[in-house]
């Protein structure tokens, strides 16, 4: 209710400062005629005094129409200024901030979980290439004991050359060269 | 001269007859915007409260999805241990069933006890690696058939029940994929 008031008697005092503004401007207007009538009339003195005037009164009156704008931007700027802190606005601000760090909660917890499974994975992955290793250096380890078996009935640069070669299969971890070089041996027998 | 006058004193007529309807429509409707003023300021107040009714609802809920993440996540860790522990001892029950197969057959060669192996892991991979619960059951069966067929064969020749040089039937689950 306090409100009425207040704005009942601002916004005519923004009209009257632009009326008087107007007022002024057309004073301005109406004492530079008169002053070009006056040196028509060719009366020594006066012209010049009420050119004066006249140059006063039409600055006046653009220095208040500047002033009256100036205050209504001011005014307006104190009023976004009160709305942005008002306690709407500041319990929506907080009721958003908390949206936004539900959410972010969720994705923290999607990707912790995905953090989680990948370190799992990649765990069991090491695993397997441990096992793997362990099992390609005993298959190794028998075919050198074949060709050890062999070694008098093949040359010796037939026996270096399949021994390089399991060292290099075994090395490469390559599983199937592995088994067919096995293989090979046996038939060489 | 006259009726410039007239037409003056009209013009401030029409002038203060529309200030007097300003007036007039006014105070007509003074209680009227004052109940608009009343209500929007009673409007305003209902959104305040249901703001901050809102926002400590938001708040509680927050500490609750946190608590229940927290738990979660945590059980999901236990859960992503355990089975690293299941995997590492279904690779030590594979590496056992290699050395029991060894152990019946002695004069089996190395190649083939390492193809048994790796055929095992292999199908213990795809179990682990099943998406969906029916495959994953699926492959299960089938990794606990091979195994079983992998220790009959074992106990068989042990008992000398056959004179099988290799483990014929393994070969064959083998051979059959």
């Amino acid at each position: 209710m306090g409100t009425i008031p207040i704005r009942a008697i601002k916004k005519p005092v923004a009209i009257l400062i632009v009326r008087i503004a107007l007022l002024l401007l057309l004073a301005a207007f109406a004492v530079l005629t008169s002053a070009d009538l006056l040196l028509w009339l060719a009366i020594p003195g006066l012209p010049g005094l009420m050119t004066q005037l006249g140059l006063a009164t039409l600055l006046s009156a653009f220095a208040l129409l500047l002033i009256t704008g100036l205050l209504l931007i001011g005014k307006l700027i104190v009023t976004a200024c009160l709305d942005y802190f008002s306690t709407r606005q500041r319990l929506q601000r907080r009721l958003l901030f908390s949206q936004a760090k539900q959410e972010q909660f969720k994705q923290l917890f999607y990707f912790k979980k995905v953090q989680i499974n990948y370190f799992n994975e990649v765990k069991r992955k090491r695993l397997l290439m441990a096992n793997n290793r362990q099992q390609l250096q005993a298959l190794s380890h028998a075919i050198d004991k074949d060709l050890l078996m062999i070694k008098p009935q093949l040359s010796k640069t037939t026996y270096l050359k399949l021994q390089q070669e399991n060292t290099r299969y075994r090395n490469q971890q390559d599983i199937e060269a592995l088994l067919t070089l096995q293989q090979k041996i046996a038939t060489l027998v | 001269m006259i009726t410039l006058k007239n037409r003056v004193l009209a013009l401030l007529k029409l002038f203060h007859a529309i200030k007097d309807e300003n007036l007039h429509w006014r105070t007509a409707n003074q209680d009227q915007q004052a109940q608009l003023k009343h209500r929007r300021v009673l409007a305003e107040k209902t959104l305040e409260a249901e703001l901050k009714k809102k926002s400590v609802q938001l708040t509680h809920d927050i500490t609750l999805l946190r608590t229940k993440n927290e738990t979660e996540l945590a059980m999901f860790k236990t859960r992503c241990k355990q089975d690293i522990k299941d995997y590492k001892q279904y690779l030590a029950a594979l590496d056992q069933l290699k050395r029991s197969i060894q152990a019946s057959y002695t004069h089996l060669p190395e190649a083939v006890a390492f193809t048994i192996h790796h055929h095992a892991k292999h199908l213990l991979n795809q179990m682990w690696e099943a998406e969906d619960f029916e495959n994953k059951m699926h492959h299960e069966i089938q990794l606990i058939n091979f195994m079983t067929t992998v220790h009959e064969d074992a106990r068989l020749h042990l008992e000398s029940a056959s004179t099988e040089k290799l483990p014929e039937r393994t070969l064959g689950l083998i051979q059959r994929k």
